[in-house]
């Protein structure tokens, strides 16, 4: 699996850049990922809003959550998501989260 | 005329064409074995137009992208099929219709017809045998067939003066070959054209229904049953 | 399959993982559990592929693998061959073989009796099956270019299919068909949304749609005896409800009637992908009968390339389901709202230059290829066609299911070199597409490609062209 190395953290992650290991997710490893694969240079507060609530949301059901869940965590409306996480919810905002790629056609 | 080379000519051609006729009829049982689904949309298009499109596609180099970007590839199929149509031919005059050879320019014509395709074929055996991808992909039948081709057209031209006083040698190799050929044809490549019908009519009627086959401009109710007022 | 076969690609080492397999028996999962779901036991797979392929395969399939001559005009229409041109493996005829040698061993007469002479041959044991999953898996999206481009007719997209089919039986599949599968299977839906979670997001949806346009706006959920029964893909519920805000806005200026199911909603199908006939019609069957249930006078089906396929065309056939009602894709519904003056646009908000790519299962195996352009001229101010386009336009890379197998993205992204160089002619800012695949593999060829473009759907770019009538 491909490595992401920065900040002197190596980083696993398989062929679409989500974590191998998504347990091993630290805070750290996120802003590496979000510069990596979103090439945002700085999370905001409202980048780990969404972050921390995704997060704790798997945590709980190993689940990714819906978009809708998002903005209701975080209050943001839909298209904020967006404008902060420019590949969206899934290949954006979950992969920053650490978590493993969703199922499906994303 | 000897009575070895009458016999090449006649019966041996029979029994070989005879044979050919009962391999391809268990061909056509062995396929018509194998189920079709029904189909269960309701059509957009016309499938009859589908399938000719389909089946036309022979005639139509400029409807595929492989052929439109390779005309001279086109050229040598044309050149290939017509002079392996035109030494099938010579195989029937020789013995049924000689008359027609006594006339040298229908001769020079057939004989110009064979030797071109002669030359295809080697033109694709040179490719099959240099590229890769190609080598690749080949089979023991792809080679041998190709360069039985070539030998069986070379001895076409040879024959095809059909004077058999002047040594009946050349009508003696190309009567053998075809019959081989006969024979060999429905178990290795060359029996394409038996399954060519089939590929093309159910590829030209799943997308004639569609509405994908011939390609045309937007249809006006696209969706099947119509009701009238709906949406 | 042969092992003397370089494989630069490295696609046919790819091991069979069977993590999720094992974790889905453990806990008992009820579509394992009830054989819907088969997963990989190791031992005599080989027999029982054998079996299958001798009693599946159909006329149309047959003549597919008897009549390719080997003449290699299908590997420039390959995307795969075209990036990786030195790679004999990348060409369809090659993939095709892999099935074709064991048809042409066990059930053609003619491999039977020199099985050497014709390139007959036999898969040995579980790790050659499991390369074969790897071939057409892995190393095809099943787009039908090759198909258009065969003299002969052959249709080797069909025989993808076909092979995958025969594999998903044994569980020999990619980890991400496994887990897919799985939850349309168990939930109906390809991303295992709840009801809860269905009813909610649209809710939400609704709530931003009134506040627009205010209380008349809706976005019912089983109304029955609607015109149209609008149908998904779960995507938009779960990760992008912006499209469905979209349709509905549309509908609302259209004073259309029409409703959402509250089951069989999910118009994307992952039989299609897996070959796996018997989900194909459990998923388009819970469709069709909706329709039924709700008394809906027309089926529409929301922009995706392969739910289109397999929801307007395929569905019927693997469900045994005789087609009763008009089944169409909301763009042939834009296009005539357009056509009818239902809904008025100004191609004025539209401004940036527009392509459009064609999907593969909507242009090849399909038929609309004329509607989406007639929409996009209407609404946007500079549309510009792609080249190659319509029927011969090159796959997004993300055809066939590949999106759910990462194990392959790094061949698939090569492979987008030539729909790069498509995307990059076009010098346009946007590029639209009907298709949530599409959506996807095109961002993942742009983003790997660094090229400076969107995606966009035809829905987006008509939604932002609309003029409401004053008042609303």
């Amino acid at each position: 699996m491909p490595i992401i190395e920065s900040e002197g953290l190596r980083i696993e992650v398989n062929e679409e850049g989500f974590l191998a290991h998504p347990e091993e997710w630290t805070e750290e490893m996120a802003k590496v990922l979000a510069k990596a694969e979103e090439g945002l240079d700085e999370l905001t507060p409202e980048h780990w809003a969404v972050v921390r609530f995704i997060r704790g949301y798997y945590a709980e059901k190993s689940l990714a959550p819906m978009v809708r869940k998002m903005c209701q965590a975080t209050g943001f409306p839909l298209m904020k998501i967006y404008d902060l996480f420019p590949s969206g919810p899934a290949k954006g905002a979950c992969k920053v989260a650490g978590l493993p790629k969703p199922d499906g056609c994303v | 005329m000897s009575n070895l080379l009458r016999t090449f000519e006649n019966e041996v051609q029979l029994a070989a064409l005879a044979f050919m006729g009962l391999v391809y009829a268990l061909r056509l049982v062995w396929i018509f074995r194998f189920r079709v689904g029904r189909e269960r949309t309701v059509a957009v298009g016309r499938e009859g137009a589908g399938t000719g499109y389909s089946l036309m596609n022979i005639a139509m180099p400029w409807a595929m992208e492989s052929t439109r970007t390779h005309p001279g590839r086109y050229l040598e199929f044309v050149v290939l099929h017509l002079g392996i149509a035109a030494a099938i031919a010579a195989s029937f005059i020789i013995p049924y219709g000689p008359g027609l050879f006594e006339t040298a320019w229908v001769r020079g014509i057939f004989r110009a017809f064979i030797a071109a395709a002669g030359l295809a074929g080697l033109a694709r055996l040179a490719r099959r045998l240099t590229n890769p991808v190609l080598r690749e992909i080949s089979s023991p039948d792809d080679y041998f067939s190709l360069v039985f081709l070539i030998v069986w057209l070379a001895a076409g031209v040879l024959a095809l003066p059909d004077r058999p006083a002047a040594g009946e040698g050349p009508l003696l190799a190309f009567f053998g070959l075809t019959a081989f050929l006969l024979v060999y044809v429905p178990f290795s490549k060359i029996g394409h054209y038996l399954y060519y019908p089939f590929s093309r009519i159910y590829l030209g009627r799943t997308l004639g229904h569609r509405g994908a086959w011939p390609p045309a401009a937007a249809k006006s109710a696209g969706a099947g049953p119509a009701r009238k007022g709906a949406a | 399959m042969s092992r003397r076969t370089k494989s630069p690609s490295g696609v046919i080492d790819a091991p069979l993982d069977v993590a999720a397999q094992a974790k889905a028996r453990e806990e008992g999962r009820p579509s394992v559990r009830d054989g819907r779901l088969k997963t990989y036991e190791p031992g005599a797979n080989v027999g029982r592929f054998l079996e299958l392929l001798g009693r599946r395969v159909s006329r149309p399939l047959a003549v597919s693998l008897t009549a390719c001559v080997h003449c290699g005009r299908c590997a420039e229409s390959c995307h795969y061959f075209l990036a990786r041109p030195d790679d004999p493996t990348m060409t369809p005829v090659w993939k095709a073989d892999q099935i074709r040698k064991i048809f042409k061993r066990h059930v053609d007469w003619t491999g039977r009796v020199a099985p050497w002479w014709a390139k007959a041959g036999t898969p040995d044991g579980d790790e050659d099956l499991n390369r074969l999953k790897n071939v057409v898996f892995g190393a095809c999206s099943a787009c039908r270019r090759c198909t258009f481009n065969c003299p002969m007719g052959v249709d080797t997209a069909l025989l993808v299919r076909f092979t995958r089919g025969l594999l998903t039986e044994l569980g020999i599949v990619p980890e991400g068909v496994f887990n897919v599968s799985r939850d349309q299977w168990e939930t109906g839906n390809q991303m295992a949304v709840t009801e809860t979670d269905f009813l909610e997001t649209i809710e939400w949806m609704r709530d931003d749609l009134r506040a627009e346009l205010g209380p008349g706006a809706d976005i019912p959920v089983d109304r029955p005896d609607c015109d149209i029964l609008y149908t998904i893909n779960p995507r938009e519920i779960k990760f992008d409800p912006r499209s469905i805000a979209h349709a509905a806005r549309i509908f609302h200026a259209a004073g259309a009637s029409w409703t959402l199911p509250k089951w069989g909603w999910d118009q994307t199908n992952f039989g299609l992908f897996s070959g796996d006939d018997a989900l194909g019609a459990y998923v388009s069957r819970n469709l069709y009968e909706a329709a039924e249930r709700l008394r809906a006078r027309r089926i529409v089906i929301s922009e995706c390339g392969h739910g289109y396929r397999s929801t307007r065309w395929e569905g019927y056939t693997w469900s045994g389901y005789d087609q009763k009602l008009p089944t169409e894709s909301i763009v042939a519904v834009l296009r005539r709202y357009l056509e009818e003056g239902r809904i008025v646009v100004d191609p004025g908000r539209n401004l940036e230059p527009v392509t459009f790519h064609d999907s593969c299962n909507i242009a090849r195996s399909g038929d609309l290829v004329e509607e989406p352009r007639q929409v996009l001229r209407r609404v946007c101010a500079d549309f510009r066609e792609m080249h190659p386009n319509r029927q011969e336009n090159f796959c997004c890379t993300g055809g066939g299911g590949l999106l759910a197998m990462a194990e392959y993205r790094p061949l698939r992204l090569e492979a987008g070199k030539v729909k790069a160089e498509q995307l990059k002619a076009t010098e346009a800012a946007l590029v639209c597409t009907m298709c949530h695949n599409c959506i996807d593999g095109l961002g993942d060829v742009i983003k790997h490609y660094h090229l400076p473009m969107r995606v966009v759907q035809v829905l987006e770019l008509v939604s932002r062209a609309l003029v409401l009538p004053a008042g609303s």
